[in-house]
C-alpha cells in the first residue's frame, strides 16, 4: 500500500515531468494520475525549454569553432535573440544535483568572477549533496562572462554555471 | 617480509620463536631477521630476544602504520595498499594526489596526527596526534556521477557496524552520515570527488574518528557536543583494530551497493538513523529553518515537511536535533 505522502510525492514528480498519464497496480490498489492538459500545460512548456536548447556536452574548444556552423544553422530558427548572443558562449553545466558554493569555505573569495581567465583545469566552484563535494572544473580555456547561479542555490544536473567565452 | 614476521610473532604471542623456525619459515637469514626486530622495536614493538630460545612480543603498540593494521585486514581489496604517515596536513591531500598518480582502489591514507584537517564549510577538523583515526580511502566505482552521494550514506553504515563489532557500542546515524553515541559526534565523514566532465574518476572518503581522546582533550568549543570511543566505554581502543573492521565493512557494502544498488544501503542507513520521524532544525548557507523530517529518497535526499505541509528536498545542510 501506497502511503499518503507517497502518493503526494508521486502527484508533484509527475507534475513536473512530461508524463500525461501514470498507472500503478499493486496488490489490488490501482492508481491513475491524469494531467489537465489546460491547467497544467503553461507549467510545462517553460521547463520544457531548457533541455531544446542543450548543447552537445562539453566538446574540447577546438572541436567547438569548428563545428559552429552546424549548431548555429539550426538554432537560429528556435532561439530567442537573447539565446543567440550565448551560442557562442560556452556553458560549464553542473554535473549532479546539489548546492552551488562559488567558494571553498562562507569567509573566502570566490573561486572565479566574472572577467577572469580560466584554463581547462581551474576550479570554477564547488557542487555539493550529501557532504560529498564536486569540484568543478572549468574544462576549457577561456574568460568566465556571466555566474549564471548564486552561491547557496540548488542546481539541477545539466544545468548551466557559468558562461565561458572559449579561447 | 617484516609484515609476515610480525604476523608469525603476533601469532604466537607469549611463545618464543627460535630464529631458526623463522628463518625456515619465511627463508631469510638470521641478520635480515634482526634487522627487523630492530625496525619493529623502532616501531613501538616490545620484543623480547633470549638466548637459545628466540623471539617472542610482549606488547605492540597503537599505532595506524601500515604493519599494524594490515595484519588485521581480512578483506580484499580495502586497505590492501596503505600509505601510514606521522603527521601530515590532511590525508586528504595525499589521497588526492595518490588518485591522480592513478593508484589502486581501495587504497588507504592514514595518518597519527592531521595539522590541518578542514570539515564542512572550510571549518577546522582537530586530529589530534596518537588519539584518533584520521584516514582518506580511494574508491573508483563505475557508477553514473549522480549516485556518488550514496557512498556517503553507505560509508555512515560501515562506520556504525565496525564500530559495534569493536567496542559493542551503538552509535546512531545524523543525516547525511554524522555518527554520533549518546547524542554527540564521535566521528566525521567528508567525501570529495575527483571528476572529468560527468566520469568520477575517484571518490575519496574521509573519516574522523575520536577514538581515545580523554575528554580534557576535546576541544573546549566541541566538548558539549563531542565525544570519544574511549570516554563511551571507559577503555582504550586499538586503533589499528578499528580500522581493519572499517575496512571489512566497507568492501562488504560496497560490493552489494555495486551489485544491487542502493536499496539495501537505505534500509540499514534508516535503521541506525537518529534524525528520521522527529523535529528538527536544518542549517543551510541559505537560512535556517525547522520541520519534522520524513525521511529519505532513493538518492539519500533528506525530506523535509515544514509547517505548511510542504515537502522539502534538502542536499546540503548541517541537522540539529532540538533535545526533547
Amino acid at each position: 500500500m501506497l502511503k499518503i505522502q507517497e502518493i503526494r510525492e508521486l502527484i508533484k514528480l509527475i507534475d513536473k515531468s512530461s508524463i500525461d498519464e501514470f498507472q500503478f497496480e499493486n496488490e489490488g490498489t490501482k492508481i491513475v494520475l491524469k494531467k489537465n492538459e489546460a491547467t497544467v500545460e503553461p507549467k510545462v512548456i517553460p521547463n520544457a525549454e531548457t533541455p531544446i536548447f542543450v548543447q552537445p556536452p562539453q566538446m574540447p574548444a577546438p572541436q567547438a569553432t569548428q563545428m559552429q556552423p552546424q549548431p548555429a544553422e539550426k538554432e537560429v530558427q528556435q532561439s530567442e535573440p537573447k539565446e543567440d548572443k550565448n551560442e557562442n558562449l560556452h556553458k560549464i553545466e553542473s554535473p549532479m544535483v546539489g548546492t552551488f558554493y562559488s567558494s571553498p569555505s562562507p569567509d573566502s573569495p570566490a573561486y572565479v568572477k566574472v572577467g577572469d581567465k580560466i584554463s581547462k583545469d581551474s576550479i570554477v566552484c564547488i557542487i555539493e549533496a550529501m557532504k560529498l563535494f564536486n569540484e568543478i572544473e572549468a574544462e576549457v580555456n577561456g574568460e568566465i562572462v556571466e555566474i549564471l547561479v548564486e552561491n547557496g542555490q540548488l542546481v539541477e544536473y545539466g544545468q548551466p554555471l557559468f558562461l565561458v567565452k572559449a579561447e | 617480509m617484516r609484515q609476515q614476521l610480525l604476523e608469525m610473532l603476533m601469532n604466537h604471542q607469549g611463545e618464543f620463536l627460535s630464529g631458526q623456525q623463522i628463518s625456515d619459515q619465511l627463508n631469510c637469514s638470521r641478520t635480515a631477521i634482526w634487522k627487523h626486530i630492530a625496525e619493529l622495536r623502532k616501531q613501538g614493538y616490545q620484543v623480547e630476544a633470549a638466548p637459545k630460545k628466540g623471539y617472542r612480543i610482549l606488547s605492540s603498540p597503537d599505532a595506524v602504520t601500515a604493519d599494524e593494521i594490515s595484519i588485521r585486514l581480512k578483506t580484499e581489496k580495502f586497505g590492501r595498499q596503505i600509505v601510514s604517515k606521522e603527521s601530515v596536513s590532511s590525508t586528504q591531500e595525499i589521497a588526492h594526489k595518490l588518485s591522480h598518480e592513478k593508484c589502486e582502489e581501495g587504497t588507504l591514507v592514514v595518518a597519527d596526527e592531521q595539522t590541518g584537517a578542514r570539515g564542512r564549510m572550510g571549518r577546522p577538523w582537530q586530529s589530534p596526534k596518537g588519539s584518533g583515526i584520521w584516514m582518506s580511502l580511494i574508491l573508483r566505482p563505475e557508477i553514473p556521477l549522480q549516485r556518488a552521494p550514496q557512498l556517503t550514506l553507505l560509508t555512515a553504515v560501515a562506520v556504525v557496524k565496525a564500530i559495534h563489532k569493536v567496542t559493542g557500542l551503538n552509535a546512531e546515524i545524523k543525516w547525511p552520515n554524522d555518527i554520533l553515541i549518546n547524542g554527540k559526534k564521535v566521528v566525521g565523514i567528508l567525501t570529495e570527488l575527483q571528476a572529468e566532465a560527468d566520469r568520477i574518476n575517484s571518490v575519496i572518503i574521509g573519516i574522523g574518528m575520536n577514538v581515545n581522546l580523554s575528554s580534557d582533550e576535546l576541544p573546549d568549543e566541541i566538548r558539549g557536543i563531542a565525544t570519544s570511543l574511549q570516554i563511551e566505554t571507559g577503555q582504550a581502543i586499538r586503533r589499528a583494530d578499528l580500522i581493519a573492521a572499517v575496512m571489512k565493512e566497507m568492501e562488504l557494502l560496497y560490493k552489494q551497493y555495486l551489485q544491487e544498488g542502493f536499496h539495501l544501503i537505505k534500509l540499514l542507513w534508516e535503521s541506525y538513523a537518529l534524525s528520521l520521524g522527529k523535529r528538527i532544525k536544518v542549517r543551510t548557507i541559505s537560512g535556517e529553518f525547522e520541520g519534522f523530517a520524513k525521511g529519505i529518497t532513493d538518492e539519500g535526499v533528506l525530506l523535509l515537511e515544514d509547517d505548511e505541509n510542504q515537502i522539502h528536498q534538502i542536499y546540503s545542510a548541517d541537522i540539529e536535533i532540538p533535545r526533547s
